[in-house]
């Protein structure tokens, strides 16, 4: 510890050199997070998902309407313990572009198959009363300031019977993910409100959420409800919520790969960059080496000291990297639908900095101690 | 003029000692010609996107959506919306007599390609009109379908890229099977990821009781505020016109927001990298140089031109750099197939992009060329010339 003094002003000996190759590791490391980063969110977010629920949708296409019909056959399936379903629409609030998803259900039974979704008991038999009646996701609430009781008016795409595409609900409650806080941004409401005054197809439904007594047998489950349903107009595919999450991710396609292998030779370029740069600085103090060794520092410690200055500056720019990394992740939120910073990425990150600093600045140092002294001294 | 040729005198030498300082060099050159190379490649992905948007729009076209719908596919409009935009003024007649005018529907369907993925195909169903309407559209193998029958058209992309989609084959849809009965060329645009049908058959078979939206071919492009006003302003209708440079920005446009987005934070945090990069190459040009700059400072070489010169080394080594960045992309990537959220396109470099990572050259090195710059200039003469 008391060579940390010679360390510290070794960092500080070319100023604007030392703060540059900073700048570029943290730079390096921000992007190397936030791509990583971005990367196992999604991988976990398919990893963390329920295996006891199913989702059962078109075979056409996942959210194509199928008829509500289809719920009682469902229920009936050996091996469902409980179903709910969704009919889905967009709507706006004052401008086109605050988009707000809004969903028809029995909110009953989807609250009991998404337990996560954490509300006030008297709040959900207030909607159950009330016909046009609401509970919101918090997120939506607090982005826009509303409160229960107030009543809102939404422009949608889809229009009343009467042709009026105004949606007016009363705010019963609100609703938290505890999962994920972030994503509480529905407006739940009576399924029977909307399929009463919406002029597309009545009686149907987007898709339909089961839960199964055992996970373990999801695919014999998934197999008897879509045997049931198989050459008839409304053929449907089950999935579990891994599969859906997983077809959510592919639908990015070749973006993921592309993104993936630009930033793996970024993020080499600049540590090659910032490497280099390391290199010529340390090569550049090869007289002072020969000094520490001619007052008698043997050269293992000479090693260390030098080292201590690379890793310094690179394990700092990293965590400095990485910690911008984690802010700029969840604006990538809006975009993907999740966001935080796995630990592994950290991890990960760290210990490359590592590795670039060892090779930072173990080779130079190790050139300029092979040396003769008088040599060295005199820079020759 | 003067000044001029102090600062053109200086640049060359300041050229001349470049090999001296050869790795420095070398590693700013090579970090512009990454982030250059990716701005581009990024780019060339929403330039391909942008293209199939616009390649076949026509102005004469014009779609009828619900009012409020995000794009043509959150559209849903009924069969009397159609009844009532037939007689809008403005509405181009065939050799018949009949209107220009179509309803239709508009899906994505699932299906599995050859290399066992999952993917999107468009399904694109149309009245009886629709091959004056999209006259682009050219069968090159089998025939057209006939409606009433479940016949489907497919695009030649969606037939190389999915399993079971040749003429003869059959989809399944709905529990009736559609057999293929004709390929239709592709013509750059959005029909490339597509399968056609007659839409009333499509609606008989499917649930589907609406329209997605109704297409109409104007009499001229000049007639497009005409009908636009005829139909937003019927209160029974409740719809919007949009051209088909409109209706295509819009399905684009979440998958264009993700890719820029991406492609300028990328390119923003590589581009701040490699400024530290060619600043710290800059500071290192102009310290080797510190006694040759005081001593040309001490035979009367103005300050300004000590300034001009540092910074024109920067743009010697960034421009072309920033070109073989783009050139390396534009090889590499250029016309490659992609396939994001669910449409497939091509990669596009266009001579836009390569204008844009100039400007992108020219900001580094003139960021990273500034500081080193002033350095030079406020040299005290005096010490400067007794530096080692």
């Amino acid at each position: 510890m008391k060579f940390f003094p010679l360390v510290w002003a070794g960092i500080w000996r070319k100023r604007s050199r030392s703060i540059l190759i900073f700048a570029q590791v943290v730079i390096a490391f921000t992007l190397f997070g936030s791509l990583q980063g971005l990367n196992s969110a999604i991988k976990q977010a398919v990893d963390s998902t329920h295996a006891d629920r199913l989702y059962v949708g078109s075979r056409l296409r996942f959210g194509t309407p199928l008829p509500i019909s289809i719920m009682a056959r469902l229920q009936a399936t050996p091996g469902v313990v409980g179903a709910t379903y969704r009919f889905q629409f967009g709507g706006s609030y004052q401008k086109p572009t605050q988009n707000v998803p809004i969903v028809g259900t029995d909110v009953g039974s989807y609250l009991s198959i998404y337990p996560e979704l954490q509300s006030e008991p008297a709040q959900v038999q207030a909607l159950k009363r009330t016909q046009d009646g609401a509970i919101v996701g918090i997120e939506t609430m607090r982005k826009y300031g509303w409160r229960v009781g107030q009543r809102i008016t939404l422009q949608s795409p889809l229009p009343h019977k009467d042709g009026s595409r105004d949606w007016t609900f009363q705010i019963l409650g609100s609703y938290r993910d505890a999962e994920q806080p972030e994503q509480s941004r529905l407006i739940l409401t009576n399924y029977r409100y909307i399929n009463e005054a919406q002029a597309g197809q009545p009686d149907t439904i987007a898709f339909a959420v089961v839960r199964i007594a055992d996970p373990t047998r999801a695919e014999q489950v998934e197999q008897a409800i879509d045997r049931q349903f198989a050459n008839s107009p409304n053929e449907t595919l089950t999935q579990s919520e891994q599969e859906l999450a997983q077809s959510q991710v592919e639908n990015l396609g070749d973006l993921d790969v592309v993104v993936h292998r630009i930033t793996a030779a970024t993020f080499f370029v600049l540590l090659f960059a910032t490497g280099a740069l390391m290199m010529q600085s340390i090569r550049e103090r090869t007289p002072e080496l020969a000094v520490l060794k001619t007052f008698g520092f043997p050269d293992p410690l000479v090693m260390v000291l030098i080292l201590s200055e690379t890793l310094i500056l690179c394990v700092a720019g990293a965590a400095l990297g990485l910690w911008a990394a984690s802010r700029i992740l969840p604006l990538a939120r809006n975009f993907i639908g999740l966001g935080s910073l796995p630990l592994t990425v950290v991890a990960a990150g760290l210990g490359v900095a590592v590795t670039l600093a060892l090779a930072g600045g173990a080779i130079p140092a190790w050139r300029g101690l092979r040396l003769r002294v008088v040599d060295a001294l005199a820079n020759r | 003029m003067h000044g001029f040729r102090q600062s053109l005198e200086l640049t060359i030498t300041g050229l001349r000692s470049l090999p001296a300082r050869f790795g420095a060099s070398l590693v700013t050159v090579i970090s512009v010609i990454t982030v250059m190379g990716v701005l581009v490649t990024m780019l060339a992905l929403g330039q391909g996107l942008e293209r199939l948007a616009h390649t076949g729009a026509r102005p004469d076209r014009v779609m009828v959506i619900a009012a409020g719908a995000q794009s043509s596919l959150a559209s849903s409009v009924s069969r009397s919306t159609l009844d009532k935009v037939l007689d809008k003024p403005g509405i181009r007649h065939d050799a018949q007599g009949k209107p220009l005018v179509t309803g239709v529907v508009l899906m994505v369907i699932d299906g599995v390609t050859k290399m066992n993925r999952h993917g999107s195909i468009g399904f694109f169903a149309a009245g009886p009109q629709w091959r004056q309407i999209w006259p682009n559209v050219q069968v090159v193998e089998g025939r057209y379908f006939q409606p009433g029958l479940h016949e489907l058209l497919v695009s030649q992309r969606i037939r190389s890229r999915f399993k079971g989609m040749d003429p003869g084959d059959t989809v399944k849809a709905r529990g009736t099977a559609w057999k293929i009965v004709g390929v239709y060329k592709d013509t750059g645009g959005f029909f490339d990821n597509s399968l056609v049908a007659d839409a009333d058959t499509v609606i008989a078979a499917f649930p589907q009781t609406t329209y997605s939206s109704v297409s109409v071919m104007l009499q001229s492009p000049s007639d497009l505020k005409t009908f636009k006003d005829a139909v937003t302003s019927d209160p029974t209708l409740s719809a919007n016109v949009q051209t088909d440079d409109e209706v295509n920005e819009g399905v684009i446009k979440g998958l264009r927001d993700v890719l820029d987005f991406i492609s300028y934070f990328i390119a923003s945090l590589m581009g701040i990298g490699a400024a530290c990069g060619a600043l710290s190459s800059l500071y290192a040009a102009v310290d080797s140089r510190t006694r040759e700059i005081a001593t040309l400072r001490a035979i009367g070489f103005g300050s300004g031109a000590v300034v001009t010169s540092v910074l024109a080394e920067g743009m010697i080594l960034a421009i072309p750099a920033a070109l073989l960045g783009a050139g390396i992309a534009w090889l590499l990537f250029n016309g490659n197939v992609v396939v994001a959220g669910g449409l497939s396109f091509h990669m596009t470099v266009t001579p836009h992009l390569v204008v844009i990572s100039l400007c992108w050259a020219i900001a580094i090195a003139a960021i990273g060329g500034l500081l080193p710059a002033i350095r030079a200039a406020r040299l005290p003469v005096a010490t400067a010339l007794r530096a080692s």
